[in-house]
C-alpha cells in the first residue's frame, strides 16, 4: 500500500515541479518504488525537469479515457529503475480529467507503488480539485515573499476544507543573504504565519537553474539545496534529520568588511 | 383548565365563552371590523342553516354600508368547517356587492405563542451573547455571526471576520474584521495581537498603514512598540486603536 502525497502551493513558480522531481528522485535513491505523476494538463512540465520528454508516448489523459494501459504510459527513469513517470497531455486542458477519474487511477497504482506524488498546478480551480482527489497527505511549497505566502495560506484552508490528512510546509528559495539584513522573510516567520509544520527548507541555488535545463534533479549531491531534499526526503520517510545550517561561510575579507561597516 | 389571552385577562375558556354568549343573546351574527377586514362573531348555539339566515339578513341589512366592498372575513365564536366557511362566504357574495378576497385566521392564543417565541429568540441572540470559533481562519475564508464573536486563533490577512455585535480574537489579527454589521458603531474589536488589514465598526472604517508587513530586521522593534492587547472602537467618527487597560473597560 502506498503513501499519496500532492504537491501544492497556491502561487504560481514557486517550486512544486522542482520539488517533485527532487522528493521523487530522493525517495528512489532510498530504494523507494515511486511514481511521479503530473496533473497539470495543458501546461506539462514535469517530463522536461526529469529529462525524459522525448521518451514519452501516452499520458495521463490517454489512461483516463480508455485509450492505453496505464503501464503503457509509465515512464522508467534513466537512472533509477524504481522510478516511474506519469506525463501530462500537452494538447488537451484541464477539464479533459475529473476528481473521479483520477481517484480511480491511483486506486488502480496504489499496489505496485511505495509512493505516489502528484505534481499540482498552480491555482485552485478544476486542476487543484483534481491533484487532490486521492491524496491522503500533501507538501505546501512557498517561497519567503508576501503574495507566495498568502497563496498558501489560502491553500492550507482549502485542503484542511478538503481534509486532506497531513498538511507539511516546504519553505522554497531561501536567500539566507537578505535574511540577514532583515529584506527578506526568515522560515521562523513563514512558520508563524502559516501555522503547520515544517518539512524542509530549500535554499535558493543557481545549481537549480543548469539541472532543470539539463533534466538531471541534483538531490543527494553536494549543492546545497541537494542535501536540503535529501533530508525533506528523509523526514517524509519518518526519520528526524535536524534542519541545515543555510548560512553560507563568509570569506575572510567579507568578515573585515562587515567589521568596517558597523 | 386552558386558559386564554382576553383583553390582556388571563380567563379560562368557560368564563369567556359566557361572556360571550350573553353579549351575543339578541344578536346571532356580529359584524366587527379589524384592521385587516372585517370578523365575524358568530354565535355557537344556533344551528348552521339558521346562522346562515341569520348572517344573510345582517349583511343585506348593512348593504349601503359594505356597497361593492372587497374585504378580507375572519370567524370568531364558532368553529367552521371549511365547507361551512364557504358557505358562509357564498351567502354574502350571492346577496350583496360585497366579494369576499379571503378568509383571515383568528387565533389569539396562536399569537401569543408567536409572540413569547420571537421573544425568546431574539433575547436569545442579542449582542449580549456570543458565539465561539476555535481555530485559524485562513486567507479566504469568511465567518459571519448573528451575535458577538470570539475567535480562539489568529485571524490570516485575506480573512473575514463578521459579527452583528462585538469581536475579539484571542490570537493575531491580521485580516479584516466587520463589528456591528448591522449599523451599530458602538461596537468593538479586540484582539491580543492587533495588526488588521481593515476594521469596520458600524458605518466607520479604517485601513492599516501603507507600509507593508515588518521584515525580519525591522520586526523586533516595531513588535516591542506595539506588544499587548488592543482594542478598536469608533471615537469622533474615526477608527480608535489603543492598548487594553483596566480604566479603559471600566469606562467602555
Amino acid at each position: 500500500m502506498s503513501e499519496v502525497i500532492v504537491i501544492t502551493s497556491g502561487k504560481g513558480g514557486v517550486g512544486k515541479t522542482t520539488t517533485t522531481a527532487n522528493v521523487g528522485t530522493g525517495l528512489a535513491q532510498l530504494d523507494k518504488k515511486v511514481v511521479l505523476i503530473d496533473t497539470d494538463i495543458g501546461l506539462r512540465n514535469l517530463d522536461v525537469v526529469m529529462g525524459l520528454e522525448n521518451r514519452i508516448v501516452y499520458n495521463l489523459v490517454d489512461v483516463v479515457e480508455g485509450n492505453c494501459r496505464i503501464k503503457q504510459a509509465l515512464i522508467k527513469d534513466k537512472k533509477y529503475p524504481n522510478l516511474f513517470l506519469l506525463p501530462s497531455a500537452q494538447t488537451r486542458d484541464k477539464t479533459s480529467v475529473n476528481p473521479e477519474q483520477m481517484k480511480k487511477l491511483i486506486e488502480d497504482l496504489r499496489e505496485d507503488f511505495d509512493y505516489i506524488l502528484l505534481d499540482c498546478p498552480a491555482g485552485i480551480e478544476q486542476g487543484f480539485q483534481n491533484a487532490i482527489a486521492g491524496a491522503e497527505r500533501a507538501l505546501v511549497v512557498t517561497t519567503p515573499e508576501v503574495s507566495a505566502i498568502r497563496d498558501a495560506d489560502r491553500i492550507i484552508g482549502l485542503l484542511e476544507a478538503n481534509e486532506i490528512g497531513k498538511t507539511e510546509l516546504i519553505v522554497n528559495r531561501l536567500r539566507m543573504d537578505m535574511v540577514r539584513r532583515g529584506d527578506m522573510m526568515s522560515v521562523e516567520d513563514v512558520c508563524e504565519i502559516l501555522a503547520i509544520d515544517l518539512i524542509g527548507a530549500v535554499p535558493d541555488d543557481e545549481q537549480i537553474v543548469i539541472s532543470t535545463n539539463q533534466g538531471e534533479p541534483l538531490v543527494g549531491s553536494d549543492s546545497l539545496a541537494g542535501k536540503a531534499y535529501q533530508n525533506i526526503c528523509r523526514r517524509i520517510m519518518g526519520e528526524e534529520v535536524p534542519f541545515l545550517d543555510l548560512n553560507v561561510k563568509e570569506g575572510f575579507f567579507s568578515k573585515l568588511a562587515g567589521v568596517f561597516k558597523r | 383548565m386552558r386558559y386564554t389571552i382576553d383583553n390582556g385577562f388571563y380567563k379560562t375558556e368557560k368564563e369567556i365563552k359566557k361572556e360571550r354568549r350573553t353579549a351575543l343573546q339578541k344578536q346571532p351574527v356580529i359584524i366587527k371590523s379589524s384592521k385587516n377586514g372585517i370578523n365575524l362573531v358568530l354565535d355557537e348555539t344556533l344551528p348552521f342553516d339558521a346562522l346562515l339566515e341569520e348572517i344573510k339578513n345582517k349583511f343585506v341589512d348593512s348593504e349601503k354600508f359594505f356597497q361593492n366592498a372587497r374585504i378580507a372575513i375572519s370567524f370568531e365564536g364558532r368553529q367552521l368547517s371549511e365547507e361551512q366557511q364557504y358557505e358562509v362566504i357564498n351567502v354574502i357574495e350571492k346577496n350583496t356587492t360585497i366579494s369576499i378576497v379571503c378568509i383571515m385566521e383568528h387565533d389569539d392564543l396562536m399569537d401569543e405563542v408567536i409572540k413569547r417565541r420571537m421573544d425568546a429568540y431574539v433575547e436569545a441572540h442579542s449582542p449580549q451573547t456570543g458565539q465561539f470559533y476555535k481555530g485559524t481562519l485562513r486567507s479566504g475564508q469568511q465567518l459571519e455571526s448573528e451575535t458577538s464573536l470570539v475567535v480562539l486563533g489568529d485571524v490570516n490577512p485575506g480573512a473575514k471576520v463578521i459579527a452583528k455585535g462585538n469581536i475579539v480574537v484571542l490570537g493575531a489579527l491580521k485580516g479584516t474584521a466587520y463589528a456591528g454589521a448591522d449599523g451599530d458603531s458602538g461596537c468593538f474589536v479586540a484582539a491580543l495581537d492587533m495588526n488588521p488589514m481593515q476594521i469596520k465598526i458600524g458605518d466607520y472604517i479604517g485601513r492599516s498603514a501603507d507600509r507593508r508587513e515588518p521584515v525580519r530586521g525591522f520586526r523586533k522593534k516595531i513588535r516591542e512598540e506595539a506588544a499587548g492587547p488592543q482594542i478598536a472602537t469608533v471615537y469622533e467618527k474615526q477608527i480608535l486603536i489603543e492598548p487594553i487597560s483596566s480604566g479603559l473597560l471600566k469606562n467602555m
